[in-house]
């Protein structure tokens, strides 16, 4: 064995020798970094849009690498233009438009999908919703006519309306033995007490046993319109016979009048901090999150700020806070940070789960982290790490045909440019100090936020009671 | 996912003999394409042992800006002695620093090029990787080779990372109703063989834990010999051998690997267990003996899972969910592990649900399957779905180190998609039904309740 160290380290330096880079004698982690790589991530030659008559917009990027294929219609509204009181009806009707469509009811439809291996999704987010359906390339025909199926002519079937209440309803029940279920639902309910993001997105109990065949076809004909659309087809077909399947299957639909996306939130939430409990006796560790108002998906400042959040808790192991709770005070399996950015601002929350004797003392350190977030602002290693970590994070994200379309659907959702992916890294790279230290110093309000906690309210309470007044609810 | 042991004559098979030649042992697998439509990545993937045994998968594939370096080694819960969730303990140890390197410096140094880094542990293997952009390659080795030569563990990082562990266990089981569920049904299923032991271990043993058995643990298993290396995506080939060669090449083999001997008893009968938890969705879960992987009885297994669960028309979300929505979800799934498999199915009952009926109606839905065969649409629905998802599961550059490490540790060879779908279009409505009698016995039954404690005065 001696012997065969020996000619592996004689092995290692003929390779530094062969290698002749600088620095090619130290460890890979002491040499520097290369520049942020801003090469262009959309591959325009692949990349056709166009629009149909009716004004749906269609995106087609072409991958023959594999013999798959990915369609799907995206309407630029979502749960957050709904009317608070009818809360849930987007993702209720998404819902039952994937059971019965065209000639087919519940059953037969699913048969049809899963016949071609095929998998279908309607779903509604907060700023768009979507129907898609992937498959392979071979059964393109059968794909499009379902999809067009389920987008144009769902059924509505009253028995499936009278089923999916009941099974949503059961759901809400059951998301209550799920404690980060309960973070979320909980959390938002408390930061925006008069606003439909007050309410989870899929709605509440009381807003979902009341929704009916009425209300679901009037949220159809709201969200589902070819000029506030746009469809996407990617993989293995050409962008011309997309585009002639596309016509085939959508140049009729008639278009009608396009909504507005709703009014806009409390621009502060909350005014002052506050605690809210939520009991669970039984559990052993603690779900928490504090939370304030964020940011919306087009803020001209959410670049700095998310650099600003990477150095706080977005940036895994980089960050100030997984460093300290969990690398060195062993208090949690894992911390992060981050803005839900939507049309409106959503929440800038903290998320963190740690044993029920400690969350006194993790709250505290949290708001002490956000505090110095303000006071000593990234370092220029920090914020140097927070820009690569950025950059590198976003290039590895878009690996996949289908990433890079869902990230241009997204950007088209919101009105923003179809430059910005390529554009970010060289964003990223030139950002100033300065503006990340402005958004470090205003975006992040220790002194002014939501703290949500799940756990046993008996040994919680007094721990809380420093940060601000403490409301216990039930599940 | 299972496999085909059939096919030992091929390329693959014949691979071992012509690596014995040497440390720059090296052969080009299979050039075949795996059928007229596709091109399977994976049939590029080069083999080198080095002479410290270490093995080394290279998958060059440049459609993707990514490179992804997997380290598997061949240890998992199975393997454990004395302590329990020490496999899964030491998978976190790994990250805490070296005689070069301070804590979280792996992690901290591959996310700062923008870098996934992460590690997981199961009762057969410990997995490490890192997916970077391509440039990034020759930190992820060293850094991998780095940890492998000179970690370092001490008290106090053992001290912070066992409350890490607990805080996990907290997060994935105490509080979790199927964490409790499943952790109840292996204990239940396996009364003599290591699967029996949750992954993350006892509260009591991970608090136990010291210093000199971790150093023991990693000196017996992680020695170049006991670890394959999996490495897909755009990179050169002959560049990345040589960092590895020389990152790696020095480690010492260990002389042997010890494995504990325990074979799991043959089942004489239903066993049941009951776990009280505070929920509102009462859970039912049961498992049966299933071959190992490996087996080919594997891919009929399959077939039956998706017959029982593969979406909306199979039959439990059929009979269970739609019918007579008595559950909010119903599955079937074969579960196959290196010395034992499972066939387990599970329900969520709903809060207006009965767990009796739904334990009935589930299991007279198994029972339809020893009894009759399945429908010739059913079979073919199965294998369609099977085909979409085996070409779909190439996408990434980690997808496709996945698959060509986890191949290489279960049976030292890389199964082609052609050899995959093969052996699923050889499955019959018979061979479904002769696996449904073989393992889906009532004797051979583990059944476990998740349910609210009685009120206290029944108790």
């Amino acid at each position: 064995m001696r012997l065969h160290v020996a000619r592996a380290r004689a092995a290692a330096a003929v390779m530094g020798a062969l290698l002749g880079c600088a620095g090619a004698g130290l460890p890979a982690w002491e040499r520097p970094l290369p520049p942020i790589d801003e090469s262009p991530v959309v591959p325009a030659d692949r990349l056709h849009r166009s629009r149909l008559e009716n004004g749906l917009d269609v995106l087609v990027l072409e991958d023959l690498r594999s013999p798959r294929l990915h369609i799907g219609l995206v309407a630029r509204l979502g749960a957050g233009s709904e009317d608070p009181a009818v809360a849930g009806a987007a993702g209720f009707t998404t819902d039952l438009m994937e059971r019965g469509a065209g000639e087919r009811d519940a059953l037969a439809l699913a048969q049809a999908v899963e016949e071609l291996g095929a998998s279908l999704s309607a779903a509604a987010g907060w700023d768009s919703t979507r129907v898609s359906i992937s498959g392979l390339s071979e059964d393109r025909d059968a794909l499009f006519a379902i999809l067009a199926d389920v987008v144009r002519r769902p059924r509505f079937e009253p028995g499936e309306i009278d089923r999916l209440r009941a099974e949503r309803l059961a759901a809400f029940e059951q998301q209550k033995d799920d404690p980060s279920s309960l973070v979320t639902k909980h959390l938002e309910r408390a930061l925006y007490p008069d606003h439909r993001y007050g309410i989870a997105s899929e709605g509440e109990p009381a807003t979902v046993a009341a929704l009916d065949a009425e209300s679901v076809r009037t949220a159809y004909r709201r969200i589902f319109q070819p000029g506030n659309s746009i469809l996407y087809v990617v993989g293995d077909i050409r962008g011309d016979a997309a585009r002639a399947h596309a016509a085939a299957h959508f140049s009729d639909w008639p278009s009608g009048s396009v909504s507005s996306p709703g009014p806009a939130p409390p621009a502060r939430t909350p005014p002052r901090t506050r605690v809210v409990v939520v009991d669970r006796p039984d559990l052993s560790q603690s779900q928490l999150a504090l939370a304030h108002e964020g940011l919306a998906r087009t803020d001209p400042t959410r670049l700095e700020a998310a650099l600003a959040n990477s150095v706080l808790g977005g940036g895994g192991f980089l960050s100030r806070l997984m460093t300290r709770l969990r690398a060195d005070e062993g208090l949690t399996y894992g911390v992060g940070s981050g803005f839900s950015m939507r049309r409106h601002p959503g929440p800038f929350r903290v998320r963190t789960s740690t044993r029920v004797e400690e969350t006194g003392r993790v709250v505290g350190m949290i708001l002490e982290e956000m505090a110095r977030l303000k006071t000593e602002p990234p370092t220029e290693q920090e914020l140097s790490n927070a820009k690569t970590y950025s950059a590198g994070s976003f290039a590895l994200s878009l690996e996949t045909s289908a990433a890079i379309a869902n990230s241009l659907v997204d950007l088209d959702v919101y009105g923003l440019s179809p430059d910005l992916l390529d554009t970010y890294r060289g964003r990223i790279r030139a950002m100033p100090a300065e503006a990340v230290a402005h958004a470090a110093r205003e975006r992040f309000h220790p002194d002014r936020l939501v703290v949500l906690v799940v756990g046993p309210a008996d040994a919680l309470v007094s721990q809380l009671e420093p940060f601000g007044p403490v409301q216990v609810v039930q599940p | 996912m299972p496999v085909a042991a059939h096919h030992s004559t091929s390329l693959f098979g014949r691979a071992r003999v012509l690596l014995c030649w040497g440390a720059l042992g090296v052969l080009l697998l299979g050039a075949a394409a795996a059928s007229a439509q596709f091109e399977d990545p994976a049939l590029r993937t080069r083999v080198t042992r080095l002479e410290n045994g270490l093995t080394v998968l290279t998958l060059v594939d440049r459609s993707t800006p990514v490179v992804s370096f997997q380290m598997w080694v061949k240890v998992g819960s199975r393997d454990e002695a004395h302590y329990t969730g020490l496999a899964h303990l030491f998978e976190h140890m790994m990250f805490r620093g070296t005689d070069r390197l301070p804590p979280e410096s792996h992690e901290r140094l591959i996310q700062a090029r923008g870098g996934r880094v992460n590690a997981f542990t199961t009762r057969d293997v410990t997995v490490y990787y890192e997916d970077l952009p391509a440039d990034a390659l020759p930190l992820a080795i060293e850094l991998e080779a780095e940890r492998l030569a000179n970690l370092q563990v001490t008290e106090a990082t053992l001290a912070s990372e066992r409350e890490v562990v607990l805080e996990e266990r907290r997060m994935r089981i105490d509080d979790q109703p199927q964490g409790r569920a499943f952790e109840a049904l292996l204990t239940l299923a396996f009364p003599a063989h290591p699967y029996r032991v949750p992954v993350i271990g006892w509260r009591s043993d991970v608090a136990a834990v010291d210093v000199a058995t971790c150093r023991d643990f990693f000196r017996t298993y992680y020695a170049p010999n006991n670890i394959v290396i999996s490495l897909a995506g755009a990179f050169d080939e002959e560049d990345a051998l040589a960092q590895i060669r020389a990152a790696f090449g020095g480690l010492e083999p260990a002389p042997s690997i010890p494995r504990n001997p325990t074979a799991e008893l043959p089942q004489n009968g239903e066993r049941r267990q009951v776990v009280y938890f505070d929920l509102r969705s009462p859970i039912f879960t049961a498992a049966w003996h299933a071959p190992a992987t490996g087996h080919p009885d594997a891919e009929p297994l399959d077939v039956a899972s998706l017959v029982l669960s593969g979406g909306r028309s199979s039959r439990l979300y059929r009979k269970l969910v739609y019918e007579s929505q008595l559950a909010l979800s119903a599955t079937g799934s074969y579960w196959e592990l290196l010395d034992a498999g499972l066939f387990y199915a599970y329900a969520n009952v709903r809060p207006d649900g009965e767990i009796a009926e739904v334990e009935r109606q589930l299991l007279a839905e198994l029972a339809r399957l020893r009894d009759e065969p399945i429908t010739p649409g059913e079979l073919a629905k199965a294998k369609r779905q099977i085909e979409v998802d085996l070409v779909g599961a190439s996408d990434t550059a980690h997808a496709l180190a996945s698959r060509i490490g986890r191949d290489w540790v279960s049976f030292e060879r890389i199964r082609s998609l052609e050899e995959r779908l093969a052996a699923f279009r050889a499955v019959t409505a018979a061979d479904v039904q002769r696996v449904a009698r073989t393992y889906l016995r009532d004797e051979n039954r583990n059944v476990v309740y998740v349910v609210p404690p009685p009120p206290e005065a029944d108790r």
